[in-house]
């Protein structure tokens, strides 16, 4: 089995500071880290490599210091870390991003499963997972807080705010993981010193055979408009208790009555 | 009328003042929060008119009740707690700090790490040694006591130390100057290098032009990491007479502070090993091991890592920790500092003691980037405050009961005998308890958990008892929380009665009346 994870590495705080012209994130002065619950998707893929005799590669993308999480990856038990670097990749927005992980991710041979964190406390969009899954073509499921493989056949249970679904996927297949889903472990004597040792190039847009017009600025269709604090959510009114379908003629009777259908 | 900084009603309006971390209650006439050494002068003139013992208190951290009143004037000092100056010695190439005594060690550390100060006040050369400080290399301040909420004055006053004592040494070794107001509000200065004994006689002027002088205790302290007893030593340096003097012989009003240049990288190393005997065989190793040289070495025994099992869901400091595998049975902490190269080896040096000493190196936990360095501190707090946790549990069946803390360094050759002696006692006692610590300086704390009265008893009985043979083999009662008025029948265990009376001698001429810190070291007569 061949677990693919994707790390990507953030400044040590929520407050995540943008520059006021270009949109993009300031990071200087902050200590830079393995973004939470990557590591929580590492240690999911390290525990299968436990109990199953994985094979555990991790891939980032960034710029050439993002090389530190790798090696901590390598520290904690990884077999093999990519890191994606080029200034090609530069200003990518969460739909670049996940064309350059899916290429370079495409590289790797045969891939059983690839892991995500839930998403990245500095970006927060919670899209690069899905998008990875996108262009590979594999299914998606997102939010998992448990794994269990037979065979080629994943089960997992995927939390929403109120409950969760267990679902069976083939692989290959594409997760992204939960806080709760594990406690990451600390790094070993073995790990560090295979890290010590490792090198760890950088790998160019060229080398995966990413094609420059999907990447950067100029393969990223988002544009950030503005940035502010959404206002926070009031109250709302919960029906319950009802049969589904009443519950339904109350919710709809509702929107009606405020002018919504 | 008492001026605007003294309050009377202290029961009823500053009740938290009446204790300390030793949750002793004591009693006090007014509290005084003087934000200036004028102040301090005056809040000691006023007790003299009203003939008021007084009670010094910083950070009230302290855990022996050095900062308990009993009775009189409290002299609380977190009011002053500025930054005063910045200096850069040619000689030695270093920076030296100065504060006020209620600066507190977090403060202190936030300030450092920003490079940053409110320089109101400050001299030209001060600010100058300022702009070459923030140009320079980041500095630290190296003691590190677990608590980091304690003052700068109180740490002085207990030569407060911590995990990387073991490299760096106590709070002594960077006090380079101290300003002090002794009880009749005479102001002594004090300079390392600057005023030092002859032989066991000294000598010191006030800014007054009043001359102190008489002689040095005829004791020698034992050569551990020790925190009881005034320092006393043939020529020694003056300064270190009031350091660890625990508020008996001078206010602090001013205190400077040496800091060295920060390592490139900290790594903290956990190991678990199968057996306690194979933990104390590495901690031989590693420390005759030429190429191991940790800044920390600590120790957690069997049933400590037991309670942290049993208390982990209660303890938020262990929820980013892996829950400890059952085999893992006695662990050894080791923290190292240096270039990132020295402590790569040292690590590696560490795995290879590890295996011979019959651990495994897959039982190792490392953190290699400040950020789990974090956990490994959590960690280790997590300890008494699960110990705190339990103790709080069985009071609220035995109110009487308390901890029992013990805080004994002992020589290098006696470690795994007097460890050996513990497991031995309490088990025949039939004594719940933990045991972890400094064990780099052969400073374990013994927790004695008693559950009734009779147990807590017992527990003292042992502690009085270890403590009559540890100064027989050379060890000390108090190696870092000092003796407060909790310990002082063990002080008397350590100096004997003629080493105590020359103590108080010492203490007779800087303050005839005995005004300051009545009831610490020593019962008054
Ligand atoms: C218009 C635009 C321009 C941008 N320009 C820049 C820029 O110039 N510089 C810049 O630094 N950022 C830039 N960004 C932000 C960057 O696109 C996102 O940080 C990145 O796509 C990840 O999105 P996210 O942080 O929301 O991650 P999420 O989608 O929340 O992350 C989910 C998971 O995906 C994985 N993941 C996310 N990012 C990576 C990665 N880089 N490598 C490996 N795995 C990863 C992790 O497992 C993570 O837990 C820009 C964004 C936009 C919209
Ligand atoms: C959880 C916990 C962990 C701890 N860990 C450690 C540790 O690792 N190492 C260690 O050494 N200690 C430790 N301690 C004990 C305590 O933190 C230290 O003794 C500390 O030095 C006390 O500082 P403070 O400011 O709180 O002083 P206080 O408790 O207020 O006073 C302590 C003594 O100093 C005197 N004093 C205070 N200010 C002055 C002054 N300006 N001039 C003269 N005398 C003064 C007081 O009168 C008193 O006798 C710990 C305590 C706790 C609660």
């Amino acid at each position: 089995m061949h677990i693919v994870v994707c790390i990507k590495q953030v400044p040590n705080t929520t407050q995540v500071k943008i520059h006021p012209e270009t949109n993009t994130l300031i990071r200087e002065g902050v200590e830079s880290i393995i973004n939470p619950f990557d590591e929580n998707a590492l240690e999911a893929a390290l525990v299968l490599k436990d109990t199953l005799g994985a094979k555990v590669t991790v891939v980032t993308m960034g710029p050439p210091q993002a090389e530190a999480v790798l090696r901590e990856s390598i520290s904690r038990g990884a077999d093999h870390v990519l890191l994606l670097s080029d200034r090609a990749f530069a200003g990518s927005d969460t739909w670049a991003t996940s064309y350059a992980l899916a290429q370079g991710i495409k590289t790797l041979g045969a891939v059983d499963l690839v892991l995500f964190g839930k998403q990245a406390i500095d970006g927060d969009t919670a899209q690069v997972g899905p998008g990875v899954g996108e262009h590979l073509g594999w299914p998606v499921i997102t939010f998992v807080r448990k794994i269990e493989v037979e065979g080629n056949l994943l089960r997992v249970e995927s939390v929403f705010e109120d409950g969760f679904d267990k679902i069976e996927v083939a692989m290959p297949a594409v997760l992204t993981v939960v806080k709760e889903i594990n406690i990451p472990r600390m790094a070993s004597l073995k790990g560090r010193m295979a890290s010590r040792k490792a090198v760890i190039p950088p790998v160019t847009a060229a080398a995966i055979q990413a094609r420059p017009e999907c990447l950067g600025l100029r393969g990223s269709p988002t544009r950030v408009i503005k940035i502010f604090t959404p206002p926070k959510k009031t109250g709302g009114q919960k029906i319950s208790g009802a049969e589904p379908a009443t519950a339904a003629q109350a919710v709809i009777g509702k929107l009606r009555e405020l002018q919504i259908v | 009328m008492l001026p605007l900084f003294i309050h009377a009603a202290v029961a009823q309006d500053y009740p938290d003042y009446l204790r300390d971390e030793s949750r002793r209650t004591g009693r006090a006439e007014a509290i005084a929060f003087p934000a200036s050494a004028t102040e301090v002068q005056q809040a000691l003139d006023l007790a003299r008119q009203r003939n008021w013992p007084v009670t010094l208190q910083g950070g009230r951290t302290g855990i022996t009740g050095g900062a308990v009143p009993e009775g009189g004037l409290i002299l609380n000092l977190t009011r002053m707690q500025r930054v005063l100056g910045l200096r850069h010695d040619p000689d030695d190439d270093c920076f030296y700090i100065a504060v006020q005594p209620g600066l507190v060690l977090q403060e202190l550390r936030r300030q450092l790490r920003a490079r940053s100060f409110d320089v109101t006040g400050w001299s030209t050369a001060a600010r100058s040694a300022l702009a070459r400080f923030q140009t320079a290399p980041p500095q630290f301040f190296p003691p590190d006591p677990t608590e980091t909420t304690a003052t700068l004055g109180g740490m002085v006053a207990c030569n407060a130390s911590g995990a990387c004592t073991l490299r760096y040494g106590a709070t002594r070794d960077y006090v380079a100057g101290l300003r002090l107001l002794t009880a009749d509000g005479d102001t002594l200065e004090l300079r390392r290098g600057r005023e030092r004994a002859v032989r066991r006689q000294f000598a010191l002027t006030t800014t007054a032009g009043r001359t102190l002088a008489g002689p040095l205790p005829a004791y020698t302290l034992p050569e551990v990491k020790n925190a009881a007893g005034y320092c006393a030593a043939d020529d020694m340096d003056l300064i270190d007479l009031f350091i660890g003097s625990e508020g008996t012989l001078g206010v602090f009003t001013a205190i400077e502070l040496q800091l060295l240049p920060e390592p490139a990288a900290r790594w903290g190393l956990l190991a678990f090993f199968p057996d306690e005997a194979a933990a104390l065989r590495f901690v031989r190793a590693s420390r005759s091991a030429a190429d191991v040289r940790p800044a920390a070495l600590e120790f957690f025994d069997k049933r400590a890592l037991n309670l942290l099992r049993r208390e982990r869901e209660h303890l938020a400091a262990l929820a980013a920790l892996p829950a400890l595998p059952p085999a893992f049975h006695t662990a050894v902490y080791l923290e190292f500092h240096g270039a990132e190269d020295e402590v790569g080896a040292a690590v590696e040096a560490t795995a290879v003691e590890i295996a011979a000493s019959g651990g495994a190196a897959a039982d190792v936990w490392l953190a290699d980037t400040a950020h789990d360095l974090e956990k490994f501190k959590e960690f280790r707090h997590a300890l008494p405050e699960a110990v705190n946790r339990l103790i709080d549990e069985r009071r609220r069946r035995a109110p009487e009961v308390t901890k029992l803390g013990t805080d004994m360094a002992v020589p290098d050759a006696a470690l795994e005998d007097v460890l050996a002696r513990y497991h031995r006692d309490l088990a025949a006692a039939g004594l719940d308890y933990v045991i972890f610590g400094h064990i780099g300086n052969n400073h374990l704390h013994v927790n004695i958990l008693p559950e009734t009265p009779a147990q807590y008893r017992q527990g003292q009985e042992l502690y009085l008892a270890w403590a009559r043979d540890i100064v027989r083999l050379g060890g000390t009662v108090a190696a870092e929380h000092g003796i407060g008025k909790l310990k002082v029948p063990l002080l008397e265990v350590l100096l004997g009665a003629a080493g105590l009376a020359q103590l108080r001698a010492v203490k007779q001429i800087f303050d005839p009346a005995s005004r300051l810190n009545r009831g610490n070291l020593f019962v008054p007569d």
